[in-house]
């Protein structure tokens, strides 16, 4: 039998606490002035569309490796997840372990991007960023880390392309689109996706922004603010604090064409592990990429279960294959602490053995 | 800010009064109610319109949804508190039985605000309420994001009546103008219905929370020693309860008929919009779709041609420098010297190292 042991002093003094620290935490606020997002220096070496391939500079003292590392972010949200503070950034462990990291920007398709297919993002964006980089440095394959969506469009590329990846990692990425504890895909298999592309054009950011946040509303939209006045009175975990919340708000439009086809061939039809999906006229099978790969999941995860990456074992074409499970969620795996010092390094060790 | 450095100070000291002397109140076992104007909301509702419009946007925002939870939160302390104050012997001891009488007396009033039940109901029951009302507010923020009007304009709009209104059919020289606007009106019913549908899912899940919470509270062995704790409790029995709800097929369906019965009112917006450019000689959307898709396919097909060219030239073994990919407005890399001399077919593993810091 449990008891309630909240004294009235007690009680009281807790409420006022809280006040407190609010009123207090309004300055930090306040003063919080612009958020930065991205802190490790980095070049634009190719353009094309909205979208734009950055190359992170390798810090001082640290030779890069032979083989250059693509990173293939989603669609979904902005890539600046990856390096989004000094202390917290996927990016400067990956150059740590010597690394030469690339990254495509997608950047914020608009209308004039609506007809945009995945035959373009993966033949043509990916394709073309990937020629670059081989161009740059000379070389026939390179390696390519894919994020999330992006780790579903790098399985595409290694299947339709295997001759230019020499490693791939997946992160978070989907694979089984249909495992039972899959919230987003069961809530999606009854949205008519054809009538919402048809009539938005691009599916807006706000839109999905509400399926994310509908996973969890009560945490995600009322708790986390009531916990966020503990930590209000410190104006660096402020602005830590800001940055994720500018980041989960930062969503750009969906390229109507390639969400309908992406939804439809994947969420609705299972595409990787049923097959029929066809990229540019060419089938994609998990088969054709047989390149060393390391398939790397959050255990926590509410968006991509566990089980939807999980599925990838045993149905590709490698040889090598190494699976990482990591005791967080979705973000964590690139945000916390934990993470840089497990997740990042590990992805280094993997590839310096293989590169 | 001056008046935003003042004004904190002069909150907290209300504040704190008002805490005190609800304190003073139990203590005294006299089973007299806490003070019933607490000045939490209406203060720093009126401190926060002062100083709001200086603050940065993501700095407003931010704020704004700390203040709205806060509130939701401070309301579970008051209905508690409030009960706990009415309780006879109030404040005299510590012992689970007023805390558990206090809680108990909480949630029943919590109940009957999600039955109806409560008249009028006190604003602490009506906060908690509200606080099931998160989903549907994420909703109406979504449909405000994706229209001109603010708020779901279509929730309350006017439909007695016009179902039979709905099936005479048009007549004359604008019957298909008419027919167009009778099928607005039968999706903008049909939202409507699938929007209560909605609702009526969630209406159900505030009280099926707050069963889940009694039992979460007996089943604990440790005492709960703090309202966050109460709070935190509440707003897990509360994730609980609609993550076993919409995880069913009912509400992937209910919630699936929702987003559709949207798209199909913007949809049919958008057609007679449309018609009204068209009427006007202007470019719909319509046709600047069509230009769309046909400008992508053209692209598609230059750059896949590109890329035979240099293909071919490459097999042809020229020598000559490669020629740019698609670089519009690119900037162009640096290729390593190794690479630039060498021809493709004899590329081997040479980096350009990567620029330092």
């Amino acid at each position: 039998m449990f008891t309630i042991d909240i004294r009235p002093d007690k009680l009281s003094e807790e409420l006022l606490d809280y006040s407190r620290k609010l009123g207090q935490g309004m300055e930090n606020l306040m003063n919080a002035g612009n958020i930065d997002t991205g802190v490790t220096p980095r070049d634009a070496v190719y353009r094309e569309d909205k979208l734009v391939l950055y190359r992170y500079q390798t810090p001082a003292g640290v030779t890069p490796k032979p083989v250059p590392l693509l990173i293939v972010y989603a669609l979904v949200n902005r890539p600046y997840m990856t390096d989004i503070q000094e202390n917290r950034s996927t990016i400067k462990g990956l150059l740590a372990t010597g690394q030469d990291v690339y990254l495509i920007d997608w950047g914020y398709p608009d209308q004039a991007d609506r007809a945009l297919t995945l035959d373009d993002y993966i033949n043509g964006y990916i394709d073309r960023c990937v020629e670059h980089i081989r161009e740059a440095h000379g070389i026939g394959q390179i390696n390519i880390l894919g994020i999330c969506q992006g780790g579903a469009f790098s399985l595409c590329y290694s299947s339709l392309h295997p001759d230019k990846v020499k490693n791939l990692v997946t992160m978070v990425t989907p694979v089984d689109f249909k495992t039972p504890d899959n919230l987003l895909s069961a809530w999606v298999q009854n949205v008519d996706i054809d009538l919402a592309v048809d009539t938005m054009g691009n599916i807006p950011g706000e839109l999905l922004n509400w399926t994310f946040l509908s996973l969890k509303p009560f945490s995600l939209t009322g708790q986390k603010y009531v916990n966020m006045v503990d930590v209000l009175g410190d104006p660096e975990q402020v602005k830590n604090f800001l940055r994720m919340e500018k980041w989960i708000f930062d969503s750009p439009d969906q390229a109507g064409e390639t969400f309908r086809q992406f939804i439809k061939d994947f969420y609705q039809r299972n595409g990787f592990i049923e097959g029929g999906v066809e990229i540019g006229g060419q089938e994609v099978a998990l088969k054709n990429v047989t390149c060393p790969i390391l398939n790397i999941y959050a255990l926590q995860d509410h968006l991509v279960p566990p089980d939807a990456s999980r599925a990838l074992k045993g149905r590709t074409g490698s040889k090598d294959y190494t699976e990482l499970a990591f005791p967080g969620g979705h973000i964590g795996i690139y945000v916390s602490g934990k993470a840089q010092k497990e997740v990042t390094p590990a992805i280094g060790n993997w590839l310096n053995e293989r590169s | 800010m001056t008046d935003a450095g003042k004004f904190p100070n002069d909150w907290l000291e209300i504040q704190r009064k008002y805490w005190e002397s609800w304190t003073d109140l139990s203590r005294k076992a006299t089973g007299a109610a806490a003070p019933t104007a607490n000045p939490w909301e209406a203060g720093l509702d009126h401190w926060w319109q002062a100083v709001s419009p200086a603050a940065p946007e993501l700095a407003r925002d931010f704020m704004a949804k700390i203040m709205d939870q806060g509130k939701a939160f401070f309301a579970l302390a008051d209905g508690y508190t409030k009960n706990l104050g009415a309780m006879p012997g109030a404040g005299m001891g510590t012992g689970a039985g007023d805390g558990w009488a206090a809680l108990s007396r909480t949630l029943e009033d919590m109940q009957k605000a999600f039955t109806g039940g409560l008249q009028g109901g006190d604003e602490a029951s009506r906060r908690l309420m509200a606080f099931w009302e998160l989903p549907y507010d994420n909703w109406q923020r979504l449909v405000s994001s994706m229209s001109l009007v603010p708020g779901d304009a279509l929730r309350n709009m006017p439909h007695k009546h016009l179902n039979q209104a709905l099936s005479a059919p048009g007549l004359g020289y604008t019957r298909e103008e008419q027919a167009q606007y009778q099928d607005l009106m039968r999706r903008g019913i049909e939202y409507q219905q699938a929007l209560q549908e909605y609702l009526q899912f969630f209406s159900g899940l505030g009280t099926k929370a707050v069963g889940r919470m009694r039992d979460f509270m007996e089943a604990q062995e440790k005492p709960v020693e703090s309202a966050r704790a109460l709070y935190d409790s509440w707003v897990g029995c509360c994730e609980q309860v609609y993550a076993e709800e919409v995880k069913t097929a009912e509400y992937a369906r209910i919630s699936g008929r929702l987003i559709n019965a949207q798209m199909a009112v913007k949809q049919r917006m958008a057609i007679m919009v449309d018609e009204a450019l068209g009427a006007m000689n202007m470019p719909t959307r319509s046709e600047l779709r069509t230009l769309q898709d046909r400008l992508q396919e053209t692209r598609r097909e230059y750059k896949s041609l590109r890329h035979e060219v240099e293909a071919l030239k490459r097999q042809l073994g020229n020598g000559g420098p490669r020629p740019a990919l698609v670089r519009t407005t690119a900037t162009p890399p640096a290729p390593t010297p190794a690479a630039a001399k060498k021809a493709p077919a004899a590329r081997k593993v040479t980096p350009k190292p990567a620029p330092s810091k």
